[in-house]
């Protein structure tokens, strides 16, 4: 018989890149690139503050069912434009490193105005929510120099999701090279292109939108006029939740869901299914079936989390009624 | 990363090379771990709000690694950002297979006949060298049942070698094999 330290041995005979070792090089080429283009997606604000989203992010969340429910981009800054704050800033400094930061991303005139004034060779374009600009509009630069721009992050000292800032390099553009912004109440991309531009043409694309919730046959059933209005399930073990279920003469099915290490908020789907769940699960929402009238799905787990998955913390902090 | 805000940028130069060996490690084609690295670092990235800081940062990422892998979360279309370059620089992980010998081939064929849990308990152990606690926050599970599934585990792997009658005399034959590689 094996010893364990053998088997660990054995185990470690099979890797296919040597144990404790890295395998590539994030100063690769492809891995470059990989992050620039990551990076020219628009982040999701932080989840980090459940109470101040709007209730639609909830929708969203349940309806986003086996996706990652929570990490959904939902459009940063627009309403918040009265908060006395210029819409965009930029600013230069000596050494031709410029500060972008935006946050009313309707404001395309402007911004563009500003980084020509500063030499950024730069295009803005908005493209209003269910429309997106024609691609392709030029060649698509492969080899950004490090250090070219940072991807988006927070603006120091504001509340996460609202507008983002950027540094860019201005030195580090090559002759003919144009940096490429759409800009968009729900995403903003940042490409590096060269060569001859062409004009934005908007075209239906609602590949930028948030994904829409209709996908789902499925909605929330424990609010007011639903099937389980009055009843709250969320939080109960499942013992508790099927007689009042059963008592309103519905039926039953169970999503398991999936909660990623340290239940950050959000969930994906393991399985659905109608075979019972152990009596001492976990339910944290209910929803009710759009085909089949009198049909209740519950989001269970097989353990208790620290707080709700659906909702990253309290439902009262998401759900107000 | 310490106490600083962790920005992508940096979390994604820290741990680019773990999770690419990650990926490398469990996927049979070097396009498939780029998909699954690519996929990791951008759901990282449209969650960077929860991704938490220092060493845990990694582990966070190997759980989202993983269920990339099991599919939990959906590869939905080859992303764009996916190049040439990147599938080379990860087909070059892929060089010496790791099963080639015939006796590791055998050997990787009954680990992979193992349970997928087995596997991946193993695999966190004497790959990506981590502890009971690192494992448990990686997999979502308590410490002490990690202690108890990885017992169970190596139980399970020794006996189907013992059944196909694979024998190792020491770990000292091993390391010389692994030398060959």
């Amino acid at each position: 018989m094996n010893k364990i330290r053998d088997i660990d041995e054995i185990t470690r005979a099979l890797a296919r890149v040597e144990p404790g070792k890295p395998g590539g090089h994030a100063d690769d080429a492809g891995a470059r690139k990989l992050l620039a283009a990551i990076a020219a997606e628009r982040p999701a604000p932080s989840i980090g503050h459940p109470q101040r989203r709007p209730a639609r992010r909830l929708v969203l969340g349940l309806a986003g069912a086996g996706l990652l429910a929570v990490g959904i981009a939902v459009g940063p800054g627009l309403l918040l434009k009265d908060s006395g704050t210029p819409s965009y800033a930029v600013t230069k400094e000596p050494d031709g490193v410029v500060y972008v930061q935006i946050r009313d991303f309707r404001d395309k005139e402007g911004l563009a105005k500003r980084l020509k004034e500063l030499n950024v060779p730069a295009i803005v374009d908005y493209a209003p929510p269910g429309q997106w600009c024609k691609e392709p509009r030029g060649t698509l630069v492969r080899d950004i120099p490090r250090g070219l721009y940072s991807v988006p992050e927070n603006i120091p000292g504001e509340e996460p999701g609202r507008g983002w800032q950027m540094r860019i390099d201005t030195k580090l553009f090559k002759p003919g090279q144009t940096f490429v912004w759409t800009i968009s109440d729900n995403s903003t991309s940042t490409i590096l292109r060269s060569g001859p531009i062409a004009p934005c043409v908007l075209v239906p694309d609602k590949s930028h939108d948030p994904k829409p919730p209709v996908k789902s046959d499925y909605r929330l059933a424990t609010t007011k006029g639903r099937s389980l209005a009055g009843f709250r399930v969320d939080e109960k073990t499942v013992g508790e939740v099927l007689p009042e279920i059963k008592r309103r003469g519905l039926k039953v099915e169970y999503l398991i869901m999936a909660v990623a290490p340290d239940n950050p908020g959000g969930f994906g789907v393991l399985r659905t299914q109608t075979k019972p769940v152990g009596d001492d699960w976990i339910v944290w929402e209910a929803e009710e079936s759009l085909r089949e009238p009198g049909l209740i799905r519950l989001l269970v787990t097989d353990k208790r989390f620290d707080r709700n998955p659906v909702y990253a913390g309290p439902r009262d902090n998401v759900i107000t009624e | 990363m310490g106490s600083e805000p962790v920005g992508f940028e940096s979390l994604y130069r820290e741990t680019f090379g773990r999770i690419t060996a990650y990926a490398a490690r469990r996927c049979h084609s070097p396009q498939d771990a780029a998909d699954v690295v690519a996929e990791t670092f951008a759901i990282a990235w449209r969650r960077m709000g929860e991704v938490p800081e220092g060493e845990q940062a990694l582990l966070w990422l190997y759980g989202v690694a993983r269920k990339v892998l099991a599919n939990h979360y959906r590869v939905e279309v080859r992303r764009q950002a996916l190049s040439v370059e990147f599938d080379a620089e990860m087909a070059d992980l892929y060089q010496a297979a790791p099963d080639s010998g015939v006796e590791l081939t055998a050997i990787a064929q009954i680990f992979r006949a193992l349970p997928d849990t087995d596997r991946e308990l193993l695999s966190l152990v004497a790959w990506e060298e981590l502890d009971r606690q690192q494992i448990a926050t990686v997999l979502g599970m308590s410490r002490n049942a990690v202690r108890i599934r990885l017992h169970r585990a190596r139980r399970r792997f020794a006996r189907a070698l013992a059944e196909a009658d694979v024998h190792f005399t020491s770990a000292s034959r091993l390391a010389s094999a692994k030398g060959q590689l």
